[in-house]
């Protein structure tokens, strides 16, 4: 039905109806957001480590860059990837240190290893609520790697390139929460589904208010829209005694002088 | 309108006529009179779906508004259950239509003149026990038959349609009927069925008056004190 469809104006005027139901819901999501960001939610750092990938130069008599060997290490990084993230090295870190109080299933959720399309370079970051946890973690972790990988593949050429510092001279900032980032989660999220709550309502009241509704669902002609009376407007009107009403009829000029 | 608020209904064509409010009044009585052509439209019968929707006030204001014109007015409450009419104009409710109708009282003793000029006020009387019985009487019709005689306009404020069949029986009785519609109130398949009942008894709809319409929804339609 023609009628029924919503053109632009339409999505102007529910928006402007319930402009303070959609701001409402904005601002206390916002809030919520805000508060658990900064109040409740326990700051995360990162701490990293780089391991470079090459064959030492004690091991290969040709002290020299072989194009080969690169691109084999560099598919060798994929592997690394996966090895470090497995037991069979986290295994190893857990029962090694046991000052950190972890098992192998929660260092491998903080453990994130990467590296950079096409380098011999990875980097191993690992997140704790404390810094120095973090970067003890993320070394003893380097550390058994470098260990472990010539009884895995009987080469060695893993060699970390940097620590991460336990006692830096000036402390990192968290990386999470990111209140601005959470912030702005947030506030599209809450507007969507302030504006959806808005259409919504609009679309479930059935309810009559415009003239063009009485004539389709009645059929009858509307004789008057009298809006609602106002406080100041009964008050407006400086009380008329009833002898000075001015009469008047319908074929009368109406003036309003007093 | 919440009848809490205040207790004296706010009759704003005489407080305030130069209002917007007021002159949608005048613009409805306008509209009332030339929405028949060839019958006299003389017995207007105001109701609403409801309850709370604006009955009492837009009648009282639309006669208020008639009797500005010149013309005769009278004003009956006929909603004998829940009687507001004698609070909007500050008179006693002593007699009334239920004393009329039940013969305890004759037309000249229940007409009370109201403080506007041309304006005549039936109060509904004291809460009766059959206000159904009591407006399909004879004597009903017969008191209204009096009434065209005596007076220009014989405007009646009636119970809501869907509560009490009284609305129905009095609009058999009426040249005309009017629906108050509260904006944003009443649900389609709701003012259908108010409608339908009005059918049925071979009431003539005069048409809707649309009530407690906000502010900006109606600035459209009406210039802001033009003129002033």
């Amino acid at each position: 039905m023609l009628s029924q469809e919503l053109d632009l104006r339409d999505y102007f005027r529910i928006i402007r109806k319930r402009l303070w139901l959609i701001v409402g819901i904005v601002i206390i999501v916002c809030g919520i957001a805000g508060i658990y960001s900064v109040y409740i939610k326990q700051p995360v750092y990162e701490a990293s480590t780089k391991i470079i990938v090459n064959q030492t130069p004690n091991q290969t008599a040709v002290a020299q860059l072989d194009l080969n060997q690169i691109n084999t290490n560099i598919q060798l990084i994929n592997t690394y990837k996966e090895i470090i993230k497995t037991p069979a090295i986290l295994d190893i870190v857990a029962s090694k240190y046991p000052q950190f109080n972890l098992t192998t299933d929660e260092l491998m959720k903080k453990v994130n290893v990467s590296s950079v399309n096409n380098t011999q370079v990875m980097t191993l970051v690992v997140r704790d609520t404390s810094y120095s946890k973090a970067a003890e973690v993320v070394n003893a972790i380097s550390l058994v790697f470098k260990q472990e990988i010539p009884d895995l593949f009987n080469v060695q050429n893993v060699s970390i390139l940097n620590e991460a510092k336990v006692n830096p001279e000036q402390a990192p900032g968290p990386v999470e929460p990111n209140v601005l980032l959470n912030l702005a989660i947030a506030f599209v999220v809450s507007l969507m589904i302030g504006l959806g709550i808005a259409f919504l309502l609009e679309y479930l009241d059935d309810t009559l208010k415009t003239e063009a509704d009485i004539e389709q669902v009645l059929g009858l002609p509307t004789l008057a829209m009298i809006t609602r009376v106002g406080a100041e407007e009964a008050r407006a009107g400086e009380p008329v005694s009833a002898a000075q009403i001015r009469k008047t009829g319908e074929l009368e000029h109406v003036t309003a002088a007093k | 309108m919440s009848q809490q608020q205040s207790k004296q209904r706010h009759l704003i064509t005489v407080t305030n006529p130069r209002s917007t409010v007021s002159e949608a009044f005048r613009s409805l009585r306008t509209n009332i009179d030339f929405s028949s052509v060839d019958e006299k439209i003389q017995v207007i019968m105001v109701t609403s779906s409801g309850p709370e929707e604006g009955k009492s006030t837009v009648t009282a204001n639309l006669a208020a508004a008639y009797a500005q014109a010149d013309k005769k007015v009278v004003l009956i409450d006929a909603d004998m259950r829940k009687p507001t009419g004698h609070r909007t104009f500050s008179l006693s409710n002593r007699y009334g239509l239920s004393s009329l109708l039940s013969q305890q009282a004759n037309l000249d003793e229940v007409i009370q003149e109201s403080e506007v000029p041309n304006l005549s006020i039936i109060t509904s009387g004291p809460v009766p026990p059959n206000p159904a019985e009591m407006i399909a009487s004879n004597r009903m019709t017969a008191t209204l038959q009096e009434l065209r005689q005596r007076f220009d306009i014989v405007l009646i404020d009636t119970p809501p349609l869907l509560a009490v069949t009284d609305a129905q029986i009095m609009a058999s009785k009426s040249d005309g009927v009017i629906m108050v519609v509260s904006y944003g109130k009443v649900k389609r398949d709701i003012a259908v069925k108010a409608k339908a009942g009005l059918d049925r008894v071979g009431a003539r709809m005069l048409g809707v008056v649309m009530n407690n319409v906000k502010r900006k929804a109606s600035e459209g339609y009406y210039y802001y004190y033009y003129g002033n």
